[in-house]
């Protein structure tokens, strides 16, 4: 019956940032969303409380309009949230995210196992599971593509750039998973109904340890471009030995 | 400052940073010191290609996984103080990269496309893509050491010069690890390595069923180029193997020619292929995002326009 | 006056709009060309609690409000205006009669299978001779011992020939006028009651239509809905509902028809540009997103009204003839922005200008609405 947490980020839709003339990102009409692989995450943990028993507490860092991010985690199968906000949480570097939710975990979260997704899709730096790990100092099982809960042990099956390792570790422990370890869940109208009437815990800057600079700074954010020149044929035989020559031209056929 | 790591995982990839790391070695005027993991044969090589130093990771047991290595090389870089750690972006370098980091109080930047040194400053700046690889990230490091994973082909690996000698040194046994490694298994190779290729026909989901990969191949083979595929073919469907996905989370490519079937054009995927030469596309979807980022395109259904292509192909002394 | 959503029904759309994109999507074009019921598509609904958002609980439901469910009509209506509308009837026409005026174990035996998406509802109100004038109806159900006996012809049942809960009204008291037609809940397999003609439409092809033939119909008296004579007032109760629905599914179209013609204007090159840089055409999308801004608050105010308990036909009848007729002009546009290529099979737009036309003509035509409202405004 582990007791479980999942990490969750409620970041920018990348769908909905346009990049304007001068290469500016225009973030005007953006939409939000939890990050992708941190839906796996959450599902996971639903998962294996059906499995397993226990219980799942959905944990997020950000700043305090994300309440629509903590209903939809807890509309996830989340029973309860603990929502680490401040307006000054919007853009952190990954040590920070850590070091707020060692902090917050440590002090107030009992724990067996904590679920990450492997990544944000807005960042994709891919440190905050593996240094919340260290930080706590519990083993970390990364890119897990498979897990099972065995008595006080996981199991967990790992993508590897040689091919898949399995591996075992005594929780409490951290695992980062990957989007091929589920399919979340799309919540029905009364999971997201029911997700208000659940458990949020606030926790404010002022009840944290000092966490006020990052370590990695961001200089700029600009947008690429990945613009070409774009000559269009038609599927008409005379244009496709036309598209050939061109490759021809270009020097690229041999 | 005291020198610039490198952490070896292959022979490849370490040749890869150690040009990186001579180009800031010679920037900072610092010393490179490489630490050995796999791979411990030839580790005078290594001096040929950079190192000034090369420090012996400890070997370990079949059953116990790399990570067990992260409080040596932390407790090392504690007693050391290297400027700057550069690992590679692979699955355990990143996972080392970040927990080093986390152990060492430091910031990573992950996936590093860029790294320069600032003199003015006296500090490293860095820079990576986010937002899907819509958008380039500028860093700067607030802490020390400076820490990176570099994806692999970002450098081309360093040139080795004769005559060039270093130290080794032993670093200690790592303490019991927690994590047991049950099996491993080993991902059946395809015969090329994608990043070789000079020619790439990649399939998309415009290719409706796995027999029709076929067309994709045949493609290929008349332009003397490999089959690659987005995402969904290899994660979803599993027609093709994951080392012939390219895109944000599978590889990324430099082939002079990427000839795109089906493929929708997604930002995942194009972050890619965004350094080939020419890129071009095939896709009954005018609409297609692949259209804004494709040097030529083809607005056609693919079954039909192929067989024309691979006409074509061949009469001007293709294959 | 609060113009926001709450949190809650802006998850409900994503996720209706998750729904629509993972399910209804890939089967939507299908569906309208081999005019199919998809029975695993309203399975999946069902699932979800999408057919019966603001039924209560204890009878099956969501427990949520009329505007959560309108929000996932206009949401669904934009995938795909057939399904959109099946779910509309079903939950706004076939639910809400139950629930507002159902005995419990009517509620017990027809709501909470409904709500639950078990099965599945329809209306059947039209006739051959009755349409806007539906005190020509000539369908009669007499009183016989416990039960009624029903006899006549319906006819343009949506849900007919995919119903399993049928709501017909019949004459117990022609003389009486207004106050003399009854509603009967029939379970489909009543002997006496058949599915007739088929109906092939021009567009909307996915709902499936058809004539309701009722030859000595025995229904017993537990079946009547409400009282004898309260029929009328209770179908009109049902348009209500009912238009601000299709309301909710012509802001739908609507919203496709814009996704569309901006996608494509901003893609399609003549003359060294994209489309969207000429005026005519930069013109006619302006004037469709306003018409799309005007539909969606019509729509949201009038189910607004439903849940602040207020009487809302004069609201629900401007939001569907408003909406309606600007689907129709609008996919017309759509189409004309698109070329040759809005024209063929396959192109989106094709199917929203088909699918668009009943909405002018079904729950009341857009004369009937105007009708209503004058009635309603000139008092």
């Amino acid at each position: 019956m582990p007791q479980m947490i999942a990490c969750f980020k409620w970041v920018v839709d990348e769908a909905y940032i346009r990049v304007g003339a001068s290469g500016d990102l225009d973030m005007n009409a953006v939409d939000y969303k939890i990050s992708d692989y941190d839906k796996n995450a959450l599902e996971e943990a639903a998962r294996i409380r059906e499995q397993a028993g226990g219980s799942v507490t959905a944990v997020t860092v950000g700043v305090p309009e994300a309440t629509k991010g903590v209903k939809d985690a807890l509309s996830r199968g989340a029973e309860k949230a603990f929502f680490i906000q401040d307006p000054s949480f919007r853009d952190l570097d990954p040590s920070q995210t850590a070091r707020i939710l060692a902090a917050v975990i440590q002090s107030r979260i009992p724990y067996d196992l904590i679920l990450c997704g492997e990544g944000s899709s807005d960042l994709y730096a891919r440190q905050v599971g593996p240094q919340l790990a260290e930080l706590l100092g519990i083993p970390c099982l990364s890119f897990v593509q498979k897990l099972t809960v065995e008595g006080d042990r996981v199991v967990a099956e790992r993508r590897t750039d040689e091919g898949q390792e399995v591996c075992t570790a005594p929780m409490p422990v951290l695992v980062t998973v990957l989007p091929d370890i589920n399919t979340p869940r799309i919540p029905s109208v009364r999971d997201t109904l029911m997700a208000s009437k659940k458990e949020v815990v606030p926790v404010r800057k002022e009840d944290l340890p000092d966490i006020s600079s990052p370590f990695l700074e961001t200089v700029s954010m600009k947008g690429t471009s990945l613009k070409r020149s774009g000559t269009r044929f038609t599927e008409d035989p005379g244009d496709v030995k036309a598209f050939v020559d061109t490759l021809l031209q270009k020097g690229v056929l041999k | 400052m005291a020198g610039i790591w490198i952490l070896g995982e292959n022979r490849e990839l370490t040749g890869e940073l150690l040009t990186a790391g001579g180009e800031l070695a010679a920037a900072t005027g610092e010393k490179i010191s490489v630490l050995l993991w796999k791979d411990r044969s030839g580790a005078e090589a290594y001096f040929a290609l950079g190192a000034d130093e090369i420090l012996v990771l400890p070997e370990l047991p079949e059953d116990v996984p790399p990570e067990a290595l992260i409080p040596v090389i932390t407790g090392e870089a504690k007693t050391s103080h290297p400027g700057l750690i550069l690992l590679p972006a692979t699955v355990r370098g990143r996972e080392m990269a970040a927990r080093v980091a986390a152990g060492l109080g430091t910031g990573l930047c992950s996936d590093a496309v860029a790294v320069r040194w600032n003199g003015e400053r006296k500090t490293f700046e860095m820079e990576r893509l986010a937002y899907g690889g819509m958008a380039v990230q500028k860093v700067v490091f607030r802490t020390a050491p400076a820490m990176a994973t570099i994806p692999p082909r970002t450098f081309a690996p360093a040139q080795a010069k004769e005559g060039r000698t270093g130290t080794v040194r032993e670093l200690p046994g790592p303490p019991p690890s927690p994590v047991t490694v049950v099996e491993r298994k080993k991902r059946e190779r395809t015969a090329r390595d994608l990043r070789e290729a000079r020619i790439i026909v990649c399939a998309g989901r415009g290719i409706e069923k796995q027999e029709d990969l076929r067309i994709a191949r045949e493609l290929a083979e008349a332009l003397g180029g490999e089959i690659a595929c987005t995402r969904p073919l290899s994660e979803e469907y599993h027609w093709l193997p994951e080392d012939l996905c390219i895109g944000l989370s599978g590889i990324s490519v430099k082939p002079e020619l990427y000839i795109g079937l089906g493929v929708s054009g997604q930002v995942q995927h194009i972050t890619g292929i965004r350094d080939a030469k020419v890129i071009a596309a095939v896709n009954k979807d005018e609409n297609a995002p692949i259209f804004q980022t494709a040097d030529l395109g083809i607005v056609g259904d693919l079954y039909g326009v192929v067989p024309n292509l691979i006409q074509e192909i061949r009469k001007a002394g293709g294959q | 006056m609060d113009f926001k959503l709450t949190e809650e029904q802006e998850l409900i759309r994503k996720n209706m709009r998750e729904f629509t994109e993972k399910h209804v999507d890939p089967i939507a074009v299908e569906i309208d060309e081999t005019s199919r019921h998809p029975e695993e598509l309203f399975k999946k609904l069902a699932e979800g609690g999408w057919m019966g958002i603001p039924v209560p609980v204890e009878y099956g439901g969501s427990g949520s409000d009329y505007l959560t469910h309108i929000v996932a009509v206009d949401e669904l209506a934009r995938s795909c205006a057939s399904t959109g509308f099946t779910v509309s009837i079903h939950v706004g026409i076939a639910c809400m009669l139950v629930l507002l005026f159902g005995t419990e174990d009517q509620k017990k035996k027809f709501l909470v299978p409904m709500a639950r998406g078990e099965k599945l509802g329809a209306f059947v109100l039209t006739e051959p001779g009755a349409g806007t004038d539906v005190m020509a109806a000539t369908s009669t159900a007499v009183k016989d011992g416990n039960d009624y006996v029903l006899n006549g012809t319906k006819t343009f049942t949506s849900n007919g020939p995919t119903g399993d809960v049928y709501f017909v009204f019949a004459w117990t008291d022609k003389a009486a006028g207004r106050k003399g037609m009854s509603t009967f809940i029939i379970p489909r397999g009543t002997p006496g009651m058949e599915v007739g003609t088929h109906f092939k439409k021009m567009g909307l092809r996915s709902s499936q239509t058809s004539e309701m033939v009722f030859r000595n119909c025995r229904i017993p008296k537990e079946n009547l809905l409400g009282k004898e004579g309260a029929g009328l007032l209770m179908a009109m109760t049902g348009f209500d509902h009912g238009r601000t629905g299709i309301a909710a599914q012509s802001t739908g179209i609507l919203q496709a028809a814009l996704d569309e013609s901006i996608r494509y204007s901003k893609e399609r090159v003549q003359f060294g540009q994209p489309i969207s840089r000429q005026q005519a055409i930069a013109w006619m999308i302006a004037d469709m997103a306003t018409d799309l801004q005007a539909a969606r608050f019509l729509t949201y105010h009038a189910a607004w009204m439903k849940d602040q308990g207020k009487p809302f036909s004069k609201e629900a009848s401007m939001a569907k003839l408003f909406t309606s007729e600007a689907a129709m002009r609008h996919t017309i546009k759509a189409v004309q922005i698109h070329g040759g290529y809005g024209y063929v099979k396959g192109a989106k737009v094709e199917r929203l200008l088909r699918d668009a036309k009943i909405t002018e003509i079904y729950e009341g035509t857009s004369e009937a609405q105007r009708m209503v409202i004058s009635g309603n405004v000139l008092r």
